[in-house]
């Protein structure tokens, strides 16, 4: 049996999936991140920093090449936009780290 | 995978005489300032994270005086006007002006409640008295929000305009201005309100 999604065009379907997966993304950053309760005043595990910001980095990489069309775009500008949001998170990352070790 | 890469290879460029940007989609120009705002951003974030070394305790002390579930909230709004933007690209695509029009009133409906959830956040900020010159940690909130803010208001601005004067090229320039947006958001929202 078809699900109501397979009859939707291809690209609309990429879409929706992509959706999907960014709104399931957002929920598990909001819980790795541990909002509630006294948790929220201690410093965040290392597993759960790490899995925010490859999170960040998966859903980031998500939007331009499906919502904004990086997906046809040449190897080389693939490379440049996915490049400077890694380089951008390695960055906090790299600020993160130290920090945590400072302190 | 031969096969893909020869396909790849076949394609027409979306964008011949641009020189190197013609191999990106849609409006080269959109794509200019994509990266440039994509660069400057990423400035402010490297900028806030080495700060944020030698004032952590600071830093974290006002990050708790943030609301996370409510960015988290805007979030999951902003990437939900995102979809309903590559929707009405999709629409003028088959040439359907009316569908195209329905998401984008969709998409500029959720960057109003995404417009409204930060001036309440921002109005709870400024009443309990934490200002951008409070300490470090609130300069770059503000900065960095109040920007990206000015950009949602730019983007609700340019998604009423191209709904006004539609064609494939104009939805589809202020689509990616408005997913420029979502991205710089998805970066924001875990760096200011949720890294500690």
């Amino acid at each position: 049996m078809r699900t109501p999604l397979a009859t939707l065009p291809s690209p609309t379907r990429r879409l929706l999936i992509t959706w999907a997966v960014l709104m399931g993304l957002t929920l598990v950053t909001m819980l790795s991140a541990q909002l509630g309760g006294d948790a929220r005043l201690q410093a965040l595990p290392l597993w759960s920093a790490g899995l925010l910001l490859l999170s960040t980095a998966f859903k980031a990489h998500q939007v331009l090449m499906t919502y904004l069309g990086l997906r046809d775009a040449s190897a080389a500008w693939r490379g440049a936009f996915i490049g400077l949001v890694l380089f951008t998170l390695l960055l906090v990352a790299s600020g993160y780290l130290l920090a945590q070790l400072g302190g | 995978m031969a096969q893909r890469h020869e396909t790849t290879q076949q394609r027409p460029l979306p964008n011949p005489g641009w020189g190197p940007l013609s191999a990106l989609p849609g409006n080269p120009l959109m794509w200019v300032l994509i990266l440039s705002e994509m660069v400057v951003f990423a400035a402010f974030f490297g900028l806030f994270a080495w700060l944020r070394i030698g004032e952590r305790e600071v830093f974290d002390a006002s990050q708790q005086l943030l609301d996370p579930v409510a960015g988290g909230i805007n979030t999951l709004v902003l990437l939900t006007s995102g979809l309903f933007a590559a929707l009405a690209v999709q629409a003028i695509g088959r040439g359907d002006k009316r569908r195209c029009r329905q998401w984008l009133a969709g998409a500029f409906a959720l960057g109003v409640v995404f417009c409204v959830v930060k001036v309440m956040e921002y109005a709870d900020k400024l009443g309990a008295g934490l200002m951008p010159e409070t300490n470090t940690f609130f300069t770059f909130y503000y900065l960095l929000t109040g920007f990206h803010f000015a950009h949602v208001l730019f983007g609700l601005g340019l998604i009423a305009l191209v709904a006004w004067r539609i064609s494939h090229d104009n939805v589809e320039t202020a689509a990616a201005f408005w997913h420029m947006v979502d991205l710089i958001w998805i970066l924001l929202y875990p760096i200011i309100y949720l890294l500690r």
